[in-house]
């Protein structure tokens, strides 16, 4: 689905040399892959996802995106891409503070070229559990709700590809473990998931895991025995529901 | 996003920040509220003057009045020195004047007729009145020469004055007493309504103006006369003649300013003209460079929204939004936000055109052509004030702008 060839991105430092944020990348990711990009702060690992969302262009190399080279393609082209195939979750949730989970999770659906959209919105949050917060506005849900309103934005244009930029560094564990147990679902879906995350933990419900060190991929292996987010939710000691409710 | 989703999204946009929408939108409020306004109201000044110059100043009229004043201008102070003699030998030596009236005026006298009492202005006319000022009686009738000769206690009442003083009742052969002076009513004015200068003209009494000199007022000055001639060809020769008798018999030396004042239609003409210019011109420009300051001030407050909105710019272009999608956004925003000032403008402007038409006695409001030309300009100044925003924004990387 996804093939790096020679990758890398150079930055222009004002009043200093270049600085080099990747190098030599090859990297191919298959269909239905569940990825963990880790690395510690400043290593790469989320220019690296930048440029597979297509919000970054590469200095030098090239990105295949099943067989077409996309890094060079026109903005609009791009555009259009990230529509359609690119579902984009981040650490900061980016929800729009004026608007309902509803219209949130539509905002991809304003900018494809589908004639109506009814009904859509509703189901990605009903996918993501949140059926009965649809006309709630982000500042009336908690971080994990709004996390996973974010992840139904991401889902609604039904995209095979998903990126997610550290979806848990601002969630709490339960939440956290949440969000991974709907990404590992999407992934035994058939989804493409490549997460970026720092948190070893985190990066164990993966099924491959790609350490980046100074713009370099160091190690890239799979994981044997993914975390089942799932179970170790069940696992958890229950919470009161005054406690969900906050 | 279709066009309808633009603008359903500009307008909460608009909702949200209500402040900076607010203050984007006080430009084109203020200059479309003006221009309704001014061409409203002109319009129905314009109208009302043209009538009024019609009816009170034809072609063939010359207007002199003491002072310097214009048109219903009263004694100035010392530079009054129009007398009847003045008028007596100008008219002697100008036998194309036809017919004429002198007039003097008495402001704000208090005038009682039984319990009821009322303050209007006085007009001393003679009998010509009628004939020369195009003004007759609804009802009874007016004094003649005699009554003029014997300085007779009668006046002619004014609807207005009418009403306050007697109510529903016949005015007529009733006696209405000015200071201590009695006079009895025989005639009751044609309304007149009110005039160019905003003056209700069926607020006053009419009686003769030599009644008005020795009994009411006590001056041997007159305010105003007009002269008709019989052809308006001989009106601005007629005009000059009188200039050069009266500046005599007032012992005026050359170069120095006429403590009189002549008015010809002409000079009428080039005044309406220049109310004119003034009123669809001067003011409608005013507005416009109201419009344009506050287009101004919308595209610095829209940059401004770009770079607040830098995040919410990234995340559209995250989920697919294209460059020209980001552009039309901003442009639209600002679009809206004008457009709706200039509704609100008409809005405002048509509300005080209603209350200044109905304080001076106005018809016809709303002016539909400056509404319409306000809302199309409010428009075109969001579009331009929006270019600057919308092409910043569109600029910016998603990289850049989700940071």
């Amino acid at each position: 689905m996804i093939a790096l060839e020679g990758m890398g991105k150079v930055y222009p430092r004002p009043g200093g040399g270049p600085v080099r944020a990747l190098k030599e990348i090859t990297l191919r990711i298959e269909h239905g892959e569940f990825l963990a990009v880790v690395g510690s702060s400043g290593s790469g690992k989320s220019t690296l996802l930048n440029v597979l969302g297509l919000l970054d262009r590469p200095s030098e190399g090239r990105y295949l995106l099943d067989g077409q080279d996309v890094s060079k393609a026109p903005s609009d082209e791009q555009a259009r891409i990230r529509n359609a195939r690119i579902g984009f979750v981040f650490q900061a949730f980016r929800l729009l503070p004026w608007a309902s989970a509803r219209e949130n999770v539509e905002l991809p659906l304003q900018y494809s070229e589908r004639a109506g959209f009814d009904g859509l919105a509703v189901a990605a949050l009903e996918s993501v559990g949140l059926a009965d917060r649809v006309h709630h506005r982000p500042a009336e849900l908690s971080g994990g709700q709004q996390q996973r309103v974010a992840i139904a934005r991401a889902l609604v244009n039904g995209p095979d590809l998903l990126l997610a930029d550290e979806p848990t560094g601002n969630l709490d564990t339960r939440s956290a473990l949440e969000v991974m147990a709907i990404f590992q679902d999407l992934n035994r879906a058939g989804r493409t998931v490549v997460l970026v995350t720092h948190d070893a933990q985190i990066a164990a419900h993966c099924r491959r895991i790609a350490r980046v060190e100074q713009g370099r991929v160091v190690v890239d292996a799979p994981n044997s025995h993914p975390s089942d987010a799932a179970e170790a939710l069940r696992s958890l000691p229950a919470v009161s529901a005054a406690e969900e409710e906050r | 996003m279709t066009p309808s989703r633009l603008v359903a999204s500009s307008l909460r946009a608009m909702a949200r920040q209500r402040m900076r929408s607010g203050f984007m939108m006080l430009g084109c409020l203020v200059g479309v509220a003006a221009l309704t306004l001014v061409v409203s109201v002109g319009r129905s000044a314009e109208r009302k003057i043209l009538d009024m110059v019609r009816r009170t100043f034809g072609p063939s009229s010359i207007l002199v009045a003491s002072g310097g004043g214009l048109m219903m201008g009263g004694p100035r102070g010392d530079a009054a020195r129009l007398t009847l003699d003045d008028m007596a030998a100008v008219i002697a030596a100008l036998p194309e004047v036809e017919a004429w009236d002198p007039q003097q005026s008495l402001d704000g006298a208090p005038l009682r007729a039984g319990d009821a009492t009322t303050t209007a202005r006085v007009l001393g006319a003679s009998e010509r009145a009628p004939r020369v000022w195009g003004r007759g009686v609804s009802l009874g009738e007016a004094f003649d020469a005699g009554a003029v000769a014997r300085s007779e206690r009668v006046a002619l009442v004014g609807e207005t004055v009418a009403r306050a003083l007697f109510g529903d009742g016949d005015p007529l052969g009733a006696e209405i007493r000015v200071g201590s002076v009695q006079l009895r009513v025989i005639g009751v004015l044609e309304p007149l309504g009110t005039d160019a200068h905003g003056m209700d003209r069926d607020d006053e009494i009419v009686v003769p103006i030599s009644t008005l000199m020795r009994r009411l007022a006590n001056v041997d000055t007159i305010g105003t006369a007009k002269l008709l001639v019989r052809d308006p060809a001989q009106v601005a020769e007629a005009a000059r003649e009188l200039e050069r008798i009266l500046r005599e018999r007032h012992g005026i030396a050359s170069g120095q300013p006429s403590d009189f004042k002549v008015v010809t239609p002409a000079e009428v003409q080039a005044m309406v003209g220049r109310v004119q210019r003034v009123l669809f011109v001067f003011l409608p420009l005013a507005a416009l460079v109201i419009m344009i300051v506050g287009g101004a001030v919308a595209a610095s407050l829209m940059l401004m929204a770009v770079s607040d909105r830098t995040a919410e710019i990234g995340l559209r272009r995250a989920v697919g939004a294209r460059q020209r999608d980001i552009a039309l956004q901003f442009l639209v925003e600002t679009v809206v936000i004008t457009v709706t000032a200039g509704c609100a403008g008409v809005l405002v402007g048509w509300g005080g055109s209603v209350a200044v038409a109905s304080r001076l006695g106005f018809t016809g409001p709303l002016s539909w052509s400056a509404a319409l030309l306000g809302v199309a300009l409010s428009a075109a100044v969001g579009l331009v004030a929006g270019v600057a925003p919308a092409r910043r924004a569109a600029r910016l990387e998603p990289v850049d702008a989700l940071r």
